[in-house]
């Protein structure tokens, strides 16, 4: 990484005086130093979305008077001579009712529970949501199938009606990433003992390696990969403990 | 009509549906570029020529244009103007704004479901002439309660203006 070349950008953030890389967002640079921020629809390997609000902070500059303005970290790119509180008074509390708006709409998701309980929310003040599954429309999803190229998933009709689902089931390849990206665990998946796997209603077959026996993928997920990747689809069909094995094996070639 | 027939018939409906579906389509992809871009006037298209989007429809749309199933159902899905349900080639639209209401325009919907055997926004007639939805305003409050047939407008209604309205517009 060419860190040193990289524009820098001075910041505080939480009285913390931080130089930062230019072009990062507030959250990166945040998370990067150990300053925790909440998120629910930030993921690193995806563009960010502003979603969920939850990783709303406060911002100020020397030169706006006292003024401030809460912006979500996950959108906003550092600028020089910004100052910015993640934990003010303000910002806990717009974390709350969005929280407390998430229970309403998922009152049966162990996450938010948690989290709303770490601002005090134990019980949401609005009318909770029937027949709740655990989904709060992150698309973390959507976009990650999108990122890997299967394009399965979308989100369909609107407003309070909007969910999540696939509509062409042959598109979906099976690899999990949805399920596993999940902030909420809302994608139920199922891996069975005679070696077939089921995610969003259908079944795929599981492929093993062959030395050491444990499942890899789904055979569509394989082929998906190798043909995108460019590599031989050999490079595909083994799981990651052997690969780990065979490269400690050439490495230990190489040094002797 | 026994259950047997009536399967029969709606096999051969969807079956008489496919095939209008590919004559239909063939010219509206030379329209716009084949891109993602023009994935809303493709569908618009489709729409204006079937009355409605069935399902074989977007997969065609989706091929033509390259872009994922998924996104072409979405968009469908995301719309109010475009219909997954088969619609009748007239759409009685019954305006439910404020002054129709209180004039009784529920009257006439439920009116309307029982004369046609069908419920809003939820198919069409066996013959494929009506399908019947509701709308929020159409901006003729004077004459409420008002109900749309494609361009046609009818003013005041009442239950017993139905029967006229049906037969004027079953026969142009």
């Amino acid at each position: 990484m060419p860190k040193d070349r990289s524009e820098k950008v001075r910041v505080t953030i939480d009285g913390r005086s931080i130089d930062a890389e230019k072009g990062k967002s507030i959250l990166e640079v945040a998370r990067e130093c150990g300053i925790e921020i909440p998120s629910l629809c930030y993921h690193p390997g995806l563009e960010s979305f502003g979603a969920c609000r939850l990783c709303v902070v406060e911002i100020t500059k020397p030169g706006w008077e006292g003024w401030k303005k809460l912006v979500t970290s996950c959108l906003y790119p550092v600028e020089e001579e910004l100052i910015i509180d993640t934990r003010s008074e303000e910002v806990r509390e717009n974390r709350s009712v969005v929280l407390d708006l998430l229970l309403a709409r998922v009152p049966e998701s162990d996450v938010i529970r948690q989290l709303a309980a770490e601002y005090g929310i134990h019980d949401t003040s609005y009318t909770k949501r029937e027949d709740a599954d655990t989904c709060i429309m992150c698309t973390i999803c959507v976009r990650v199938c999108d990122a890997i190229g299967a394009n399965a998933i979308a989100t369909l009709s609107r407003g309070p009606d909007k969910y999540v689902d696939v509509p062409d089931k042959d598109a979906c390849i099976g690899c999990l990433a949805c399920a596993l990206s999940c902030p909420t665990n809302a994608i139920p998946f199922e891996e069975f003992v005679n070696g077939k796997r089921k995610i969003w209603g259908r079944e795929f077959d599981l492929v093993y390696d062959e030395i050491s026996h444990e499942p890899i993928g789904t055979p569509e997920q394989i082929d998906h990969f190798a043909e995108k990747s460019g590599l031989p689809k050999e490079y595909f069909l083994k799981s990651d403990k052997v690969r780990k094995k065979e490269t400690a094996v050439t490495f230990a070639r190489v040094q002797f | 009509m026994n259950s047997e027939t009536k399967t029969k018939a709606s096999k051969k409906k969807a079956a008489v549906l496919k095939s209008d579906t590919n004559g239909k389509l063939d010219q509206i992809f030379d329209l716009y570029p084949r891109e993602e871009d023009s994935l809303i006037m493709i569908l618009q298209e489709v729409q204006d020529r079937l009355n409605w989007l069935p399902p074989e429809a977007l997969d065609r749309v989706a091929d033509e244009l390259n872009v994922p199933r998924a996104r072409v159902q979405g968009v469908a899905t995301f719309y109010r103007a475009f219909s997954l349900e088969p619609r009748g080639e007239k759409v009685i639209k019954v305006c439910l704004g404020t002054a129709c209401h209180v004039r009784g325009a529920q009257i006439l919907v439920d009116e309307l479901e029982r004369r046609l055997d069908l419920k809003v926004s939820h198919g069409c007639t066996k013959d494929g002439r009506f399908s019947l939805e509701t709308v929020n305003c159409v901006g003729a409050c004077a004459m409420a309660p008002a109900i749309v047939v494609n361009e046609n407008y009818y003013a005041n209604v009442k239950p017993d203006k139905l029967d006229k309205m049906l037969k004027k517009e079953q026969q142009s």
